[in-house]
């Protein structure tokens, strides 16, 4: 038994690296020369790139010099888990137990990969679902053209290069041209290790007149010290492609979660997309939608639900650079006790983006004297042939609407519930993807009967 | 007061929450369990204003008066206690409840109703809901459509009576429900009206109206007029054939001459 003390005690001296060049160095030493050069390259960058102060626009209303303080945390030191459901934690089980249909699973456990499997009879055609760091190796080509390049470089910022440089695991999924995915493909991600920064990055090739669907859900218990979750979320729809994507974000408090998606959209190609946020002390998504193609579509859906003192901070951008390509952004949160949430949104139509169609709304529920929501949309538009809409709201629960259904026996607290997850739920019926309503309406429910709506 | 009575309204006055306008100015009215009364009377004249004080809203202040509802002080009781209790409110402008279905807002309202660890039977609920449907001729989809969001004013009516005819109060308060509905709709909803008052023939209904014709399907008992915060004349359904011919003028009159008497 001493022993096994003793051993634990061993990690500590690595924590004491922190986030630093030597890290940066060893995981550059496991990697193919083009990846550690790749890496080497973001680690410059990362240096070279100030640190985003409140100063900037984008930045106003997170302030990442008090929320996330980079030298305290370390990279994971704790040994990956076996590929045996029976080792895994009880909640990460009892979500996956929870899955409907799926053509493949994946899971995550401390950023590491611990489990794949995709269909046989997608695999044979081609279909890739595997860990980005084996894709490293097996997939170079693909990850040489895709990964961190065009979609999320490490020029892009200072979180994005430091994702670059410090990602340790991650997702490929690959979908050959014309072939359809009749099923999503599921990610589950556990965190547990606490004061850890755990980087990690997605990426989704749908190739042309492909059909995709997937879901990723990220959850833990609470941490009792800061810890980082950092997502580099990259996905090319090309020509007639069509993706269906979903993010769930489940993390427990004490966590700063950063999402950095970019999704590139080719001619008549279609994006679902849906973001839900209900977890993490921060969470901050940076999304942004190219149409690259004319044709393409994309639908944007967020949901967010704050309670305690969570801060959600949703910055999202939708770019035409093709002309007669549509995109519709609706983000709706709802905030309970002293919890805030910013959504900045912008609509850029490009000189030469004519026939574009393009809306943008945002919609708050404040439930609390002391929640606050900020909505800043914008629209950049540069063509003259254009249908474009903003708009956004904050509001609190109307009376009249609470005093309908207690008239019907309804008490107040049932009331404010059925309000809220209606004004909610409409957001995911758009995006009914294999149980998440399911899941996402139960932990809706669960904040509220915590909360004074009990 | 017989033992019968279901609702008993003494001297009822009503002003505005947080305002100084009074709008109900004493107001006396007993309803018999299993009657059906009409309140008529002209635009502003508070009506409204005393169906939605029954139900309990908390934009309207009681300054004076009693209301007992079937042996208990109604004003003590929150609006979701007076509903478990069997008052029911047909609204005239139903409320829209963006994303909630008609059928989860009605079964979470019958669970309302249940003690403290029952659970509703859910296949007797949808046995219910759909046999209400039936008996009010809407189509099965309905149910899943959310609260009033994107209804027709006669849609909402109409969805106004399936709740009363799922919830089956002891005591209906129907605010202009003619208004805005088609003969045919009409009769579709005073047929749910009737066959509700067959089923339970205690089941008691207060029945606001600008028109006799509502009364032509709904058959009173006692018609009431109500003229500026006040009931000025019952009596029986001739009162509302009356008025149809004759107006309000003529009551307005009597009414001043009342005043003057005193």
């Amino acid at each position: 038994m001493v022993e096994v003390v003793a051993d634990r005690v061993a990690p500590e001296q690595k924590k004491s690296g922190a986030l630093d060049r030597g890290v940066v160095e060893r995981l550059a030493g496991d990697d193919p020369e083009w990846l550690a050069t790749r890496r080497m390259q973001a680690l410059r960058i990362y240096e070279a790139t100030p640190m985003p102060s409140t100063q900037l626009e984008e930045w106003r209303y997170t302030d990442l010099s008090r929320k996330l303080c980079l030298d305290k945390l370390h990279s994971p030191v704790a040994e990956a888990l076996p590929d045996d459901p029976q080792a895994w934690p009880e909640r990460l089980r009892s979500t996956m137990a929870e899955d409907h249909d799926a053509v493949g699973h994946l899971v995550l456990v401390d950023g590491s990969v611990v489990h794949t499997n995709i269909g046989a009879h997608l695999s044979s055609r081609g279909v890739v679902l595997t860990s980005l760091r084996r894709a490293a190796t097996e997939h170079p080509t693909l990850l040489e053209k895709y990964l961190a390049t065009q979609a999320i470089p490490p020029e892009d910022g200072k979180l994005q290069a430091l994702n670059a440089m410090l990602w340790t695991d991650g997702v490929l999924l690959y979908v050959p041209p014309g072939v359809r995915l009749e099923h999503p493909v599921r990610v589950t991600r556990w965190y547990s290790e606490t004061g850890a920064a755990f980087f990690s990055r997605t990426l989704i090739v749908a190739d042309s007149a492909s059909k995709l669907a997937y879901v990723d859900e990220a959850l833990s218990d609470d941490f009792d010290q800061e810890t980082l979750t950092s997502q580099a979320v990259e996905v090319f729809a090309s020509d007639g492609a069509h993706v269906q994507y979903v993010s769930a974000q489940r993390i427990g408090r004490g966590a700063f979660c950063h999402a950095a998606q970019r999704i590139l959209l080719g001619r008549d190609a279609t994006l679902d997309m849906l973001n839900v946020s209900l977890g993490a002390s921060t969470t901050r998504v940076d999304l942004n939608a190219r149409l690259l193609g004319s044709g393409a579509d994309s639908n944007l859906l967020g949901l967010y639900f704050g309670d305690g003192d969570q801060h959600f901070d949703h910055n999202t951008s939708q770019d035409h650079i093709a002309p007669a390509a549509r995109s519709d952004l609706l983000y709706k949160g709802a905030l309970d006790d002293s919890s805030r949430a910013v959504f900045r949104g912008v609509i850029r139509v490009a000189e030469g983006a004519q026939q574009t169609d393009a809306y943008q709304t945002n919609r708050n529920l404040i439930l609390s004297d002391n929640a606050r929501a900020d909505a800043l949309p914008k629209l950049e538009i540069h063509a003259d042939d254009v249908k474009c809409s903003h708009g956004a709201t904050v509001g609190q629960l109307d009376e009249e609407s609470l005093f309908y259904l207690m008239s019907r026996g309804l008490t107040r607290a049932q009331a404010e519930r059925l309000v809220v997850v209606g004004f909610l739920g409409m957001v995911l019926q758009r995006l009914p993807l294999g149980g998440v309503v399911e899941k996402v309406t139960r932990v809706i429910e669960e904040k509220l009967r915590l909360g004074a709506h009990a | 007061m017989s033992d019968t009575t279901i609702l008993s309204i003494e001297n009822l006055h009503v002003k505005v929450a947080d305002e100084g306008l009074a709008i109900l100015k004493g107001v006396d009215l007993t309803l018999p369990g299993g009657e059906v009364h009409a309140v008529m009377g002209p635009n502003g004249s508070g009506k409204s204003t005393l169906a939605k004080v029954l139900t309990g809203h908390p934009g309207y202040e009681v300054v004076a008066g009693t209301v007992v509802f079937d042996g208990r002080d109604l004003l003590e009781l929150e609006p979701n206690e007076r509903a478990c209790a069997g008052i029911f409110l047909a609204f005239q402008y139903p409320v829209e409840i963006p994303g909630v279905s008609i059928a989860n807002f009605l079964r979470t309202a019958m669970q309302s109703r249940l003690v403290e660890g029952e659970e509703l039977d859910l296949f007797d609920f949808q046995d219910l809901l759909l046999d209400r449907m039936n008996l009010l001729d809407m189509d099965v989809s309905f149910a899943e459509r959310p609260v009033n969001d994107g209804f027709s004013g006669g849609e909402k009516k109409r969805n106004e009576i399936l709740q009363m005819a799922v919830l089956k109060p002891r005591l209906a308060l129907m605010d202009e429900t003619d208004s805005g509905l088609d003969i045919d709709a009409l009769k579709v909803v005073a047929h749910g009206v009737n066959t509700l008052r067959c089923e339970d023939p205690t089941m008691s209904v207060l029945l606001i109206t600008h028109y006799q014709r509502m009364l032509d399907y709904i058959r009173p008992d006692v018609v009431h007029v109500m003229v500026d915060g006040r009931i000025v004349r019952s009596g029986g359904p001739d009162v509302a054939v009356r008025l149809e011919e004759e107006g309000y003028a003529m009551l307005r009159e009597a009414d001043a001459r009342t005043v003057v008497q005193m």
